[in-house]
């Protein structure tokens, strides 16, 4: 680590370097990394020249295999390659084998974030989504020279707690800092709105191979405020397809269950059919059924279009009430971005165009659009351009709340919040003498438990025995900016520390993720080590760099004494920063010396931030905001 | 901090929603966590929950009956809490008689023109109690007040009605 300067008040602080970052769009059926280079957001590609990384995963005898070379073992080889990973994360085997009942894995582990069983052992698809993160960050460190800061990754706007969370493990596993999970949406918008400049409310309807996504934003200089998002996570392109597959079973007279080969023969067929049909009147398609008995038929896109019809309309269904929660009318919408490559299908633009009454925005390639936008964002959160004026302000897309007697749910934070959030309630004991609760978090928007999704189950003990009724027991939910959900609680008249168990419902427990990642390190104790000691030397530098800025620019607001002890901290956490390479207990001198610094900021990091708030309204009248 | 002061917005149930909007972006462009991304842990931590509160703060102030809950406990007036038992027997009886509407929709003759019927109802009972809160918050004085956090749990019951509206909208209408 660098030698680090202490700047004295007033006295400017050396430029940042430029820091190199980037945007993955982590897609059912494709991934793509964008970065910002020379000012311009561009999509980075393989040797081979390649910017689309299909989403596959293969578990081959002895190496892991990633995008196209993975893709051609989808077929031969379909119980051991992994495609459309994303589906499954942070879902349950229940869940899944309801909507995708004819998948070829074979499901082991936990069925609440069940393992898919491969010649490699049992793999998550937490474990797949991180082996496409590792491929795409190191085709962007090759293209960019050098390794990353950190980068945004994009989720469906709908996408809730438990497959953010998840989303979240997987960057993790693959060992890149996130800088924030962004929904995919807000991206697009982000990639269309620098180009036009737009002022006023913008629909983007995103339909992707796995998922649907309706956001209304209101775009106001360098503003991006999400109005309401809204939309199915498990409603996509691949639909379009799993209807042909139903079709040609039925038109072929195929009895199920059919071997997992003509499952994938059948899936690739119908995805080629659909494409083709995007351009051409009808398509012939050929099944092979066995040796010498093809399968030949013909579909025609009116007949497509019937069986799409349903499935579109299902999705207007949903603009529909995006716009309703967005409290704007249909026509004050402006602009519809299009985004995904499903928006090529004719029937979609049609419906679509015909529904908001407006030219659809295509201009920027619907499969590049949110990898762009996403650079575009991770450049400005690297701190690579300090005078943006962008802002994205997100919602959470799900009603928050808690189990209630009777098998209610009490929503605490409704869909369509903006985030960050932190809400407080308060809940009492119904038994004298009760000494524990036990509280289920739930995501969703119906009444009862059993229609909405389960987060997480905490067990609150230690409240100490009262009549009913007497204990005050305040529970806060806060939602950070990528959408992530933490529930603490606390008995408010006692005091008392009650503790807390937390039991995710579906995703990993962190000692899960832990076990993951040394598992996968060749000399797991070491490695991890040195992990976690580049991690709080990170930290170091960013707390360094932060409190050097914060004295440079107000350091009079404090008195000599407490700069001078704030200067003193902050020497000797340079000085243990830069023998913690040497040191066996480097990684918790570093901790103990940011506390340090911490602790004797806290007041003063407030302040600031007090101020500057203030003084974001103060000296212009609110008119020439 | 007064969540009006917050705003640079004066103390007043009228508001501007164009100012308080564009005072909410400016102040998020401050405070928002993504302005701290490549910042220390303690600042990061600092963003979130200056961010929220004025989030939470912009929520308060942008919904009328939120805005008139917050003036009136600024005011110091006790709200009356939703489990406590209403007097106004008239009141409730017009409350049951507009669920029976309600749930009487699925099965009208004309189901589009019965579901707009009930929203003009709705529309225009809480108009009238609306009207009534927007007097009694520029009274401004502890009778008012009073009369005041009353109506607004009236308005409530007619959100629960709207959005019971809505459920059933969105079942009739969906498939």
């Amino acid at each position: 680590m660098a030698l680090l300067q202490i700047a004295e008040p007033g006295q400017s602080t050396v430029p940042h370097d430029h820091r190199l970052a980037a945007g993955i769009d982590l897609g059912t059926t494709n991934s793509l990394i964008a970065s910002v280079k020379s000012g311009l957001a561009e999509t980075l590609s393989d040797d081979d020249n390649r910017t689309i990384l299909p989403s596959i995963v293969s578990y081959q005898a002895n190496e892991i295999l990633v995008g196209d070379a993975a893709k051609q073992y989808s077929i031969s080889d379909p119980k051991n390659t992994i495609i459309s990973a994303k589906r499954l994360i942070g879902r349950s085997q229940a869940d899944i084998e309801k909507k995708y009942p004819h998948l070829p894995y074979q499901f082991v582990g936990n069925e609440n974030h069940p393992d898919i069983q491969t010649r490699q052992g049992a793999i998550n698809p937490v474990q797949v989504s991180s082996e496409i993160l590792k491929k795409l960050t190191k085709r962007a460190e090759k293209a960019l020279g050098g390794e990353l800061t950190g980068v945004v990754i994009t989720v469906p706007a709908y996408f809730d707690d438990a497959q953010r969370q998840s989303t979240k493990d997987a960057a993790k596993l693959a060992g890149v800092e996130v800088l924030r999970l962004l929904n995919e949406p807000t991206a697009a918008a982000v990639a269309y709105g620098l180009d036009s400049g737009t002022e006023g409310v913008i629909a983007v309807y995103d339909l992707g191979g796995g998922t649907f996504d309706i956001s209304i934003l209101r775009l106001n200089k360098g503003v991006f405020e999400v109005l309401a998002t809204g939309g199915d996570s498990a409603l996509g392109g691949d639909d379009f397809d799993l209807l042909i597959v139903e079709l040609l079973v039925e038109q072929a007279g195929l009895a199920r269950p059919l071997s997992v080969n003509l499952e994938r023969q059948l899936l690739q067929q119908a995805c080629f059919a659909k494409e083709q049909l995007s351009t051409q009147d009808h398509v012939e398609i050929v099944l092979t059924l066995a040796e010498n008995n093809e399968y030949k038929t013909t579909l025609t896109k009116d007949f497509f279009n019937t069986l799409a019809k349903p499935l579109v309309s299902k999705t207007l269904r949903a603009c529909k009430r995006a716009i309703k929660d967005a409290g704007v009318s249909i026509d004050e919408v402006i602009e519809v971005v299009m985004v995904g490559g499903s928006t090529r299908v004719p029937l979609v633009r049609n419906d679509v165009e015909k529904y908001f009454k407006r030219t659809l925005l295509t201009s920027i390639d619907p499969d590049k659009v949110v990898a762009i936008g996403a650079a575009i964002q991770a450049d400005i959160l690297a701190g690579n351009k300090p005078d943006s004026d962008i802002l994205l302000l997100d919602v959470i897309p799900l009603s928050l709340g808690i189990e209630t007697m009777g098998g209610l749910v009490e929503k605490i934070i409704p869909r369509n919040t903006t985030i960050p959030v932190a809400k407080a309630q308060e809940f009492t004991t119904f038994k004298d003498g009760q000494t524990a609760m036990a509280i289920h978090v739930l995501q969703g928007e119906r009444e009862l438990v059993d229609d909405c999704r389960s987060l997480a189950r905490f067990e609150l003990r230690g409240i100490p025995a009262m009549t009913a009724g007497a204990a005050h027991i305040r529970v806060t939910f806060k939602v950070d900016a990528d959408g992530l959900l933490e529930v603490t609680a606390m008995e408010k008249s006692s005091k008392v520390a009650t503790s807390i168990a937390v039991k995710p419902s579906f995703g990993l427990a962190d000692d899960e993720i832990t076990k993951m990642l040394t598992d996968s390190m060749a000399n797991a104790e070491q490695d991890m080590q040195a992990r976690m000691l580049k991690e709080q030397q990170v930290e170091a530098k960013r707390v360094l760099e932060s409190v050097q800025a914060a004295l440079a620019a107000d350091g009079d607001l404090l008195s000599e004494q407490e700069r001078n002890d704030i200067s003193n901290a902050l020497f000797q956490l340079v000085e243990i920063t830069q023998n913690s390479d040497q040191n066996p207990t480097g990684i918790k001198d570093i901790e103990v010396a940011i506390e340090k610094v911490d602790n004797l900021t806290a007041y003063f990091a407030e302040l600031r931030m007090d101020t500057s708030i203030r003084q974001a309204l103060s000296g212009q009248k609110v008119d020439d905001i | 901090m007064n969540y009006f002061d917050l705003f640079a917005l004066p103390h007043s149930f009228e508001i501007d929603l164009a100012k308080l909007s564009a005072a909410f972006q400016s102040l998020q462009k401050m405070a928002h966590p993504d302005k701290f991304a490549h910042a220390s842990s303690q600042q990061q931590l600092l963003a979130v929950q200056k961010s929220a509160n004025i989030n939470d703060a912009y929520q308060i102030l942008k919904t009328p009956i939120k805005r008139a809950e917050y003036m009136l406990q600024q005011r110091g007036t006790d709200m009356p809490s939703e489990q406590t038992s209403f007097q106004d027997t008239l009141f409730l009886m017009r409350q049951m008689e507009l669920h029976e509407m309600l749930e009487e929709l699925p099965h009208a003759d004309d189901i589009d023109g019965a579901v707009n019927a009930a929203n003009e109802t709705l529309d225009n009972e809480y108009q009238i109690l609306f009207c009534q809160l927007q007097q009694l918050m520029q009274d401004n004085n502890t009778a008012s007040d009073k009369i005041a956090s009353e109506i607004v749990r009236k308005l409530k019951f007619y959100q629960k009605l709207q959005l019971e509206l809505e459920r059933i909208e969105e079942q009739l209408f969906d498939e």
